[in-house]
């Protein structure tokens, strides 16, 4: 072979490693979106949304939860102050999860029934507020909802 | 007291660091060499005063001020001597300082050292980092300042987070900077390159060493904080590809990218641009890591605070820093011209190259993970976030191909090989990856990536161990030494090399560690109450009994476990604490290491008369541990040989 072929095979490997890598990166980006709603959005558009993997947020409102005995089954509604949805959860919940609390649930959007969350995130600590659960991201939410009603 | 002198301090460093600006610049303009002499006093002054507002913040915590802000959100009466010395670094506006102060000591260090070795670099390499320092020093002073009065002071702090309260934490942040504001002594000499046109191999040279130890810091504070992660948080994983851990992450990619490329530089003079912009991104991803985590712009555990002003001025601070830098680097772009070509596809320098184009697809990937995120905020009224499937479908096959890389390119001469000699080198290795093929497949691993990981590891360290063998050989016939002798010799003679290829080594086991615990952890969430027993893996687990202790800052509740398992009968207790000041109570698993797995228990809430437990079986995760002390290793081996250029091949 000769210099100039070599560096010319050097240069094609280059590309197509290259190529196949960020193929591998982008193809594995589109599919791992995952988007946050707070309730009020869902009762919006629920219809879309089925078998896709969301996470939603607000509080456990005071009162909903309701531990299934003899099983670590719960279910409990999240609220943003104006809706409430009802979601139920099998397995240990994180430490801050309570009623009263900031949360977020991640979980794939039924078809029918109650959300099953996979996965509870909880209030880390005093201090620290997920943007989407604070007063100022559910707020937000809500403008964004109403501009899209009227 | 102590605050107003550490404040002053930090005042006096500002003036102090403006002038290491001021006085190089001067010197090399009028041509006056004691003008740049000043600059160098100004790098030990800003050091000193630098330290001594450090102590006084320390200081202040030890005599328990809650006078001082800082200290009253960070600290209690209750908080043990340890962590309230440390407890300086447990919020933004300390953590801040410690930044400010590692970046005096190591210019302080960087004018000494290089004073005379490097006497054309040497001023603009004052002036630049001085610019950086007294960037830092400006946002501690008037926007994240830890020496504000709080009147009157509260009878006592609101003590410092509970799961801050941990060694590894401790040791995380510190380590972390150490490796952050290490990278800018390398990346003040490249720009100096180019500022005195002389953009050869001597920046690369003179700071071998400093990127070397900034590498092996940063290695050593992320491992310190999956550590963390693992021993404190309890949900039985080490890392989340959280956007935090990301923002550490990136500069290592980065940099582990220039610490191969340079090598090209050195022996084959190529690569010249490429190198100057590595340094570069390194150090501006450093930044954009503090940026990330002191500015609170991203919903994550670590980000405990919104404060806009503090993250738009890190960000101009950047945006300034990357325009001065690549714009230099265009308008010096002619002077970077490269006589010399890669020759082959193969050879030791594609090899490297290949090894470029992975870590910085990689760098991209978390990049893209980490501000997509942010970026869809803004634009759009939508949220988004970006989970560790995504990460971890990109990085298994780039950690493939890296492996690949790594058993391939040390053992490959420069230039070129030729087919004889290519086949020489990977016919034994390749035979080992066969065999550690059919190994892990008798083991029982049918996993894909399980298997591949397993080949590769045989293929990369018996072409390591076989490359090793022949020096050695060669040097016994040649020299004889004793059996014994001869490798400490060996790796004597070239600490650069071996140092490499222990990293290696410890790169492999940890590539075990995360493969074992990433597809092999079993986990089981129950409800047990006192008496019942469960089964997971090797082990028996039975619920003895549930209690409550107390320590003299949290109480807890303490469940206890007989695990029976292959080396008998053991006892773990995990606790549910709750710390004294602080609403959230925290869990500590109990965990219990052997070189095959962790066994990981962790204790929930009560349901009726049966408690939550979820327990782990972790394989090989302290393999991670073990490897990034061999990394660590190797590091220290390496730095043991000192600059100098032995040999080139052009």
């Amino acid at each position: 072979m000769t210099a100039k072929k070599r560096r010319a095979l050097l240069l094609v490997t280059l590309v197509v490693v290259g190529g196949a890598l960020l193929a591998l990166v982008v193809t594995s980006f589109t599919g791992s979106l995952v988007y946050f709603y707070t309730p009020t959005e869902i009762a919006a558009q629920s219809a879309g949304l089925a078998g896709k993997k969301i996470r939603i947020g607000g509080m456990v409102q005071e009162g909903s939860l309701h531990k299934e005995p003899g099983s670590l089954k719960i279910r409990f509604l999240v609220t943003d102050g104006t809706t409430q949805l009802p979601v139920r959860y099998e397995g240990m919940v994180p430490d801050l999860f309570r009623e009263g609390q900031g949360v977020v649930v991640e979980g794939v959007w039924p078809t029918e029934g109650d959300f099953p969350a996979g996965t509870i995130l909880a209030k880390h600590s005093e201090d620290y507020v997920p943007i989407e659960m604070s007063q100022e991201g559910i707020a937000k939410s809500k403008q964004s909802l109403m501009k899209s009603l009227q | 007291m102590w605050i107003e002198i550490a404040h002053f301090a930090t005042i006096a460093a500002l003036l102090v660091a403006l002038t290491q600006i001021a006085a190089p610049l001067v010197g090399i303009t009028l041509g006056r060499p004691v003008w740049i002499r000043v600059g160098r006093q100004a790098a030990f002054t800003s050091a000193a005063l630098l330290t001594l507002a450090c102590a006084g913040l320390i200081l202040s915590f030890l005599k328990h001020d809650f006078s001082v802000a800082y200290v009253a959100d960070h600290a209690s009466l209750d908080l043990p001597i340890f962590y309230l010395a440390t407890a300086m670094w447990g919020g933004h506006e300390g953590s801040l300082l410690l930044w400010a102060w590692f970046l005096s000591l190591f210019i302080a260090f960087a004018a000494w050292r290089h004073w005379r070795t490097h006497p054309l670099s040497i001023p603009y390499v004052l002036a630049i980092l001085g610019t950086v320092l007294a960037g830092f020093l400006l946002l501690v002073i008037f926007l994240s300042s830890p020496f504000e009065r709080m009147l009157p002071p509260p009878p006592d702090g609101r003590d410092l987070n509970p799961l801050l309260q941990d060694p590894g934490m401790v040791f995380h942040p510190p380590f972390l900077y150490m490796g952050y504001v290490g990278f800018g002594i390398p990346y003040a000499f490249a720009m100096a390159a180019l500022l005195t046109g002389r953009v050869e191999e001597e920046w690369i040279l003179a700071t071998r060493r400093w990127t070397l130890f900034s590498w092996a810091m940063l290695t050593t504070g992320i491992v310190f904080g999956a550590y963390w992660a693992y021993y404190e948080l309890g949900w039985g994983g080490y890392w989340a590809w959280d956007p935090v851990e990301n923002a550490s992450f990136m500069p290592w990619l980065t940099a582990t990218a220039f610490l191969h490329s340079v090598m090209v530089q050195e022996r084959r003079q190529l690569f010249k641009t490429w190198n100057l912009f590595l340094i570069t991104t390194t150090f501006a991803l450093s930044l954009l890591g503090t940026f990330l985590v002191r500015s609170g712009v991203l919903s994550s555990v670590h980000a405990f605070a919104n404060d806009p002003g503090r993250g738009v001025y890190i960000l101009v601070f950047m945006a300034v820093l990357l325009l001065f830098s690549f714009g230099l680097l265009v308008a010096k772009a002619d002077s970077l011209k490269v006589e010399a070509r890669l020759e082959s596809p193969l050879s030791r320098e594609s090899a490297f190259l290949f090894n470029n184009l992975f870590l910085l697809v990689a760098t991209a990937t978390v990049l893209l993970g980490t501000l997509y995120p942010l970026a869809i905020e803004t634009l759009t009224e939508a949220k988004v976030s970006v989970g560790s499937p995504y990460y971890n479908k990109v990085f298994i096959p780039i950690m493939l191909g890296l492996l690949l890389l790594m058993g391939v390119g040390p053992v490959i001469p420069w230039r070129r090989v030729d087919r004889t000699r290519l086949l020489r080198a990977l016919l034994v290795p390749t035979l080992a990856g066969i065999g550690a093929t059919a190994l892990a497949l008798g083991m029982g691993i049918a996993h894909p990536y399980g298997v591949a990981t397993a080949a590769l590891i045989g293929f990369v360290a018996v072409s390591h161990g076989r490359d090793f063998i022949a020096a050695l050989r060669a040097r016994t016939g040649r020299s004889g030494d004793s059996i014994l002798l001869a490798p400490f010799r060996l790796i004597g003679r070239n600490k650069r090399r071996y140092g490499g290829f222990v990293v290696h080594v410890g790169i492999l086991v940890m590539a075990a560690g995360f493969i074992g615990s990433g597809l092999f952890q079993e986990e089981q969430d129950l409800l047990m109450k006192v008496g019942d027993s469960t089964t997971l893996g090797r082990w028996r687990l039975t619920f003895t009994g549930i209690g409550q202790v107390s320590r003299h800052n949290w109480d807890a509740v303490e469940a206890s476990f007989v695990v029976e398992g292959p080396g008998g009968q053991l006892l773990l207790k995990p606790q549910k604490r709750q710390y004294h000041r602080n609403d959230m109570p925290t869990t500590e698993a109990a965990i219990h290491s052997t070189w095959r797995e962790d066994l990981y228990i962790v204790l929930g809430d009560r349901v009726d008369d049966r408690w939550a437990i979820r327990c782990y079986r972790n394989p090989l995760i302290v393999w991670i541990w073990w490897g990034a002390g061999l990394m660590a290793l190797g590091v220290v081996v390496s730095l043991g040989q000192g600059r100098g250029l032995k040999r080139r091949d052009s």
